[in-house]
């Protein structure tokens, strides 16, 4: 599985979505499930997957599906 | 977390030190022993003076199944609120799993109740707890409990 699938499977299983709805529209609270205990989940999911710890700093700035692969570049993961 | 080491306890006033839970909604009595960031054993005894025996019910009284579950996860609360930085927090329910009540708790019995914490992480706590009475098992649950203080702090802003 490639780290983009990796990703992208994150967001589907943490916020019960479709692939199709994996977009730069997705932002933090646009869905139901990205709630701040969803954000949560996805970042602990994020980080098991990846093997990589982030910062709090990244946690908050990590609003936005898009946004998030530019954070991840930061610990070597690139999408 | 600097208590990782320590064995606490708890009397009821300490136990309203560490948790935000009041009467009529504050269930358990004493906490024994809590290990911070690890587990918590507390008690509960139940006279017929509780509030809710005469209603539930007025010819057979016994613990409704929702305080048998509010007098674990105040238990299990307590194996992190008696952290310094959380103490006095409030905190929320996320999901209550495996609720499983094996007996019936009438008046003049005594809950043993012993929950442990899985994971604390960011304001999100993960854990179970089990209880007894007299030795027999009574009820269990899985929780997954929010301190919104601490949560609220990672929330990501919003038109970024």
């Amino acid at each position: 599985m490639t780290n983009k699938e990796k990703y992208e499977e994150v967001f589907t299983d943490s916020f019960s979505l479709d692939k199709s709805k994996l977009n730069e529209k997705l932002v933090y609270e646009s869905v139901p499930d990205w709630d701040s205990i969803g954000h949560m989940g996805m970042i602990a999911e994020l980080e098991e997957v990846f093997s990589i710890e982030l910062d709090t700093d990244d946690i908050i700035d990590f609003s936005s599906f898009e946004r998030g692969k530019e954070i991840l570049k930061k610990y070597d993961v690139d999408i | 977390m600097s208590e990782n080491n320590k064995t606490l306890s708890f009397d009821l006033m300490g136990i309203q030190e560490c948790q935000r839970n009041r009467y009529p909604l504050l269930f358990v009595d004493q906490i024994t022993e809590a290990i911070p960031g690890k587990s918590a054993r507390g008690i509960k005894c139940f006279s017929y003076n509780e509030w809710f025996f005469p209603a539930h019910f007025d010819d057979e009284p016994n613990v409704p199944g929702f305080i048998q579950v509010e007098c674990l996860v105040q238990t299990f609360i307590m194996s992190f609120l008696c952290i310094d930085e959380y103490r006095g927090m409030k905190t929320n329910f996320v999901s209550i799993d495996k609720v499983k009540f094996k007996r019936k708790i009438v008046p003049g019995e005594r809950l043993d109740i012993e929950a442990t914490l899985d994971s604390l992480k960011r304001g999100i706590a993960k854990g179970h707890a089990e209880s007894y009475v007299n030795g027999e098992f009574a009820c269990c649950a899985e929780f997954v409990i929010t301190i919104p203080d601490v949560l609220d702090s990672f929330k990501p802003q919003k038109d970024k």
